[in-house]
């Protein structure tokens, strides 16, 4: 015994001489450190440590552990099982829910290290090893494949009995790409797979844990190819391009459909001017001048006002006696409009010229008004003819639109006109006119008193014409018929009622001392209604010239019997003395001249020359045998 | 394996009184019944919870530092005779295990309490977030402890038997705070490992009673 101790120990010293001589040096192993210790289904757990330097030296390593509750130590049985540098610890030796105290201990020919101890449990260091048999279908959903996954779990763990419950994870991915899609299973061991790509190959995988404890490792890669269920990828971008463009035509045809609205949505149009008569192109050629003229009325009064007086022509009208006023009130209302005009009195804008025609009568005062008013129904009567400036013995012109059935005619007792109005003529271009309503509130006593209606009067007319104004009573004062019966008789029958006014006197001084000329108009109405006349311009006897074969009666004078003494144009001068007092006397107690048409009714006045005057008539002028009287000069 | 102590009066009234109020409950709206499988499963799913929150709140403490801490003796639940492995948790009965649960929660009642107390005093950072899990943990325990009475009273009078486990570490964890924070730490280790077995030994009756569902087991 005594030789093999000294015999090992001159072999230990020899091979540290041997090693002395090499140049190495050994030391005690370093400390080894245990790194972690798992179980894999809670009834064995495996611990592995890091050995430190081993210190040149064969090292070995021991673990050693006790249990909670017992200070006897034991020693790990079996190194090899769980790998290098592991400790397996089977399941008679695992407890649960029992605290392990663990140490490895590395020993050399040097010395020994221990380690640190572990403490631990089983319960917290499980970690289950990866789910097995996984398998991957293709199943088929109405013609839509899905992936069917199914697994089964890791053979040791203890599912069934519930003594671990494990949780599984899956994931996929396709075959190139990178990034894996997760799926959180649960404790159920099947899993389907939707929204594949058509003809892609993928790739799963899977893991699973227990419930409070460590993910498993991944399991192997199950590949599967899923197979071509779109029949064809370039057909489908074949029909989504065909779709497109059919919604796109569609559209670019609703789109036109609506081109204008859009357009006037977008971009309205830019309201241009809007003057009657007005030509664009002729403005902007630069000649306003042409362009301005298309707006002058070709009859606008000013023009030929300025001109020629002589196309003045005056109208008087007749006052209509009380009892003819109810006729008269019966008869259009549509004129009712024109008469209302009167209020009107100043309306200048009508551009009848004759606002500012020298000739105007028009007083501007309010009784002015009040006369005007009163003829309303007068003029009603006057208007009641049916449009037609028939009736108009020695019309003016006038416009034809007399949709109001204003009468025009004229008294050529008055004044003698141009008879250039046939009654087919009317629509002659207008002279002026002056319209003159007589005054209702004309006292028998009064003479002939017209007066100037204002031009708004005439609605009918704006251009500056002038209507006379005609109130055309039937012969019979309590005609009950409708005016229009009488008015279309007017060219027989034709009734002015002139009134004489006693007051001649004091109106005949306003009446100018008679010229060279033939012609009178209208100056002015005076309070008492009476027509303040006064000479015309001699240019106007121009104007009757050139109207030739008509006869114009042209005041000559007026006599001492208030009788207008009027010519005949043919420069007979004959004086007619009118019996007004017959007239007057009749029975409406008005003047009334009479002018028979037919011989049936011959005026009761008697004249020198009834048969002219009939023939006269007969044409529906004023023949010069017409007697008023008129106040004198 | 032995079963030490006796269920208090007091808690084999509660157990009667939910359940007459069930009863009447019950018939009077005239529900089915639920049946022990479905509770079962309900009171795993609350013992997971409860076993996530201790935890949670013993790793956030273990973080502290590298300091391993000394461990007493045994945790006041050390007395109570549980399964160590499977082979004798599957040889146990439902009843025993269901009565070992009930125990070990009703162990667990107070020093819960205790340690909800002394969250705030710890010196931890976290302390705020440590103090709302206990008191969520509190209250799953309650509800669990509630839940299993009512299951046990379906399993048979061998699962109504209560071992007491009292507590005796005291009101307060220490006098000092390194001896609370060890105390502390003592603690939340013990309810970590028997809130596990709370839960494992739910699950296994869960896997029992559920014989056509193979596939939760």
């Amino acid at each position: 015994m005594m030789k093999n101790d000294g015999g090992v120990r001159v072999f230990w010293l020899l091979l540290l001489f041997l090693l002395y001589t090499r140049g190495k040096s050994f030391s005690v192993p370093g400390k080894p450190t245990l790194t972690r210790c798992r179980s894999p289904e809670k009834e064995t757990f495996t611990c592995w440590w890091e050995p430190g330097s081993d210190g040149g030296l064969p090292t070995t390593y021991k673990l050693y552990y006790r249990k909670e509750g017992s200070e006897k130590e034991y020693q790990c049985t079996d190194y090899h099982t769980g790998g290098k540098n592991s400790c397996f610890f089977n399941k008679n030796d695992t407890s649960i829910w029992v605290n392990y105290n663990i140490t490895v201990v590395a020993t050399n020919a040097l010395g020994q290290a221990l380690s640190d101890p572990l403490n631990i449990d089983v319960y917290f260091i499980v970690e289950p090893n990866p789910p097995e048999n996984l398998n991957v279908t293709i199943q088929n959903d109405k013609g839509w494949p899905f992936l069917r996954a199914s697994w089964d779990p890791p053979t040791k763990a203890d599912t069934r009995s519930g003594w671990i419950t494990l949780i599984y994870e899956l994931r996929i991915k396709l075959e190139e790409e990178d990034e894996w899609e997760i799926h959180h299973v649960g404790q159920q061991k099947v899993f389907n797979i939707f929204g594949l790509q058509s003809g892609g190959t993928y790739v799963i995988q899977i893991r699973c844990k227990p419930d409070h404890g460590f993910w498993s490792e991944w399991s192997d890669d199950v590949q599967v190819v899923v197979p071509n269920y779109f029949p064809n990828k370039r057909s489908a971008w074949v029909l989504l391009m065909v779709f497109s463009g059919m919604v796109f035509l569609i559209l670019s045809w609703l789109l036109h459909l609506n081109s204008r609205n859009l357009k006037h949505c977008i971009l309205p149009p830019v309201p241009g001017p809007k003057i009657k008569g007005f030509d664009q192109k002729l403005h902007k050629s630069g000649k306003s001048v042409d362009a301005f003229k298309s707006l002058e009325v070709p009859d606008f009064p000013h023009h030929t006002f300025s001109k020629s007086e002589d196309f003045l022509v005056e109208y008087i009208e007749v006052y209509v006696p009380e009892e003819q006023e109810l006729m008269l009130e019966k008869s259009n209302n549509l004129h009712n409009g024109c008469l209302k005009s009167e209020s009107s009195v100043s309306d200048c804008d009508s551009g009848r010229g004759s606002c500012d025609s020298h000739t105007l009568l028009l007083d501007k005062s309010g009784h002015q008004t009040n006369t005007q008013d009163s003829q309303t129904d007068e003029q009603k009567h006057g208007e009641a003819l049916q449009g037609e400036n028939l009736a108009y013995t020695h019309q003016d012109m006038v416009s034809p639109d007399m949709s109001a059935g204003r009468v025009k005619t004229w008294p050529s007792v008055f004044s003698p006109l141009p008879q250039n109005r046939s009654t087919v003529d009317q629509t002659s271009s207008i002279e002026i006119a002056k319209q003159h309503c007589l005054s209702d509130s004309l006292l028998p006593s009064d003479f002939l008193t017209p007066y100037h209606s204002p031009p708004g009067h005439c609605t009918r007319e704006h251009l500056g014409s002038n209507y006379w104004e005609f109130d055309f009573g039937n012969k019979q004062p309590h005609l009950t018929q409708p005016q229009t019966e009488a008015c279309h008789q007017i060219q027989a029958h034709s009734e002015i009622n002139i009134n004489t006014g006693v007051k001649a006197e004091p109106a005949a001084h306003k009446f100018p001392t008679p010229r060279s000329n033939e012609y009178v108009e209208v100056q002015r109405i005076n309070e008492e209604d009476s027509v303040v006349l006064r000479p015309v311009a001699s240019n106007y006897d121009k104007l009757f010239e050139m109207q030739q074969g008509e006869d114009y009666s042209r005041v000559k004078g007026v006599d001492s019997d208030n009788v207008l003494l009027l010519l005949q144009k043919e420069a007979m001068e004959e004086e007619m003395n009118m019996c007004p007092c017959e007239q007057l006397t009749d029975t409406t107690g008005a003047h009334y001249t009479r002018f028979a048409r037919s011989p049936e009714k011959p005026t009761a006045c008697t004249h020198p020359t009834p048969q002219p005057l009939e023939e006269r008539v007969v044409n529906g002028y004023v023949d010069t045998a017409t007697m008023f009287t008129m106040p004198p000069y | 394996m032995k079963v030490a102590g006796v269920t208090g009066e007091d808690a084999e009234d509660r157990v009667r009184w939910r359940k007459l109020i069930g009863c009447v409950l019950c018939s009077a709206l005239m529900c089915k019944a639920v049946d022990i499988p479905d509770l079962l499963d309900r009171a795993s799913q609350r013992s997971d919870k409860l076993h996530s929150l201790s935890n949670m709140l013993a790793l956030e403490l273990v973080t502290i530092g590298r300091v391993t801490m000394p461990r007493p003796a045994m945790c006041h639940t050390s007395s109570l005779l549980t399964p160590n492995d499977k082979e004798q948790a599957l040889q146990v009965s439902e009843s025993t295990l269901m009565s070992l649960a009930r125990s070990l929660l009703k162990a667990w009642q107070y020093p819960v309490g205790v340690l909800s107390n002394s969250a705030n005093l710890l010196p931890h950072q976290s302390k705020a977030s440590i103090s709302n899990k206990l008191q969520e943990l509190q209250e799953h325990s309650r509800n669990l402890e509630d839940g299993l009475d009512v299951l046990s009273g379906k399993m048979g009078p061998t699962a109504q038997i209560l071992s007491t486990l009292p507590y005796r570490g005291g009101s307060d964890l220490g006098q000092d705070k390194m001896s609370k924070l060890i105390n502390f730490n003592f603690l939340l280790s013990c309810l970590r490992r028997d809130s596990h077995k709370i839960d494992s030994f739910l699950k296994v009756l869960r896997c029992r009673a559920a014989n056509m569902q193979p596939n939760l087991c």
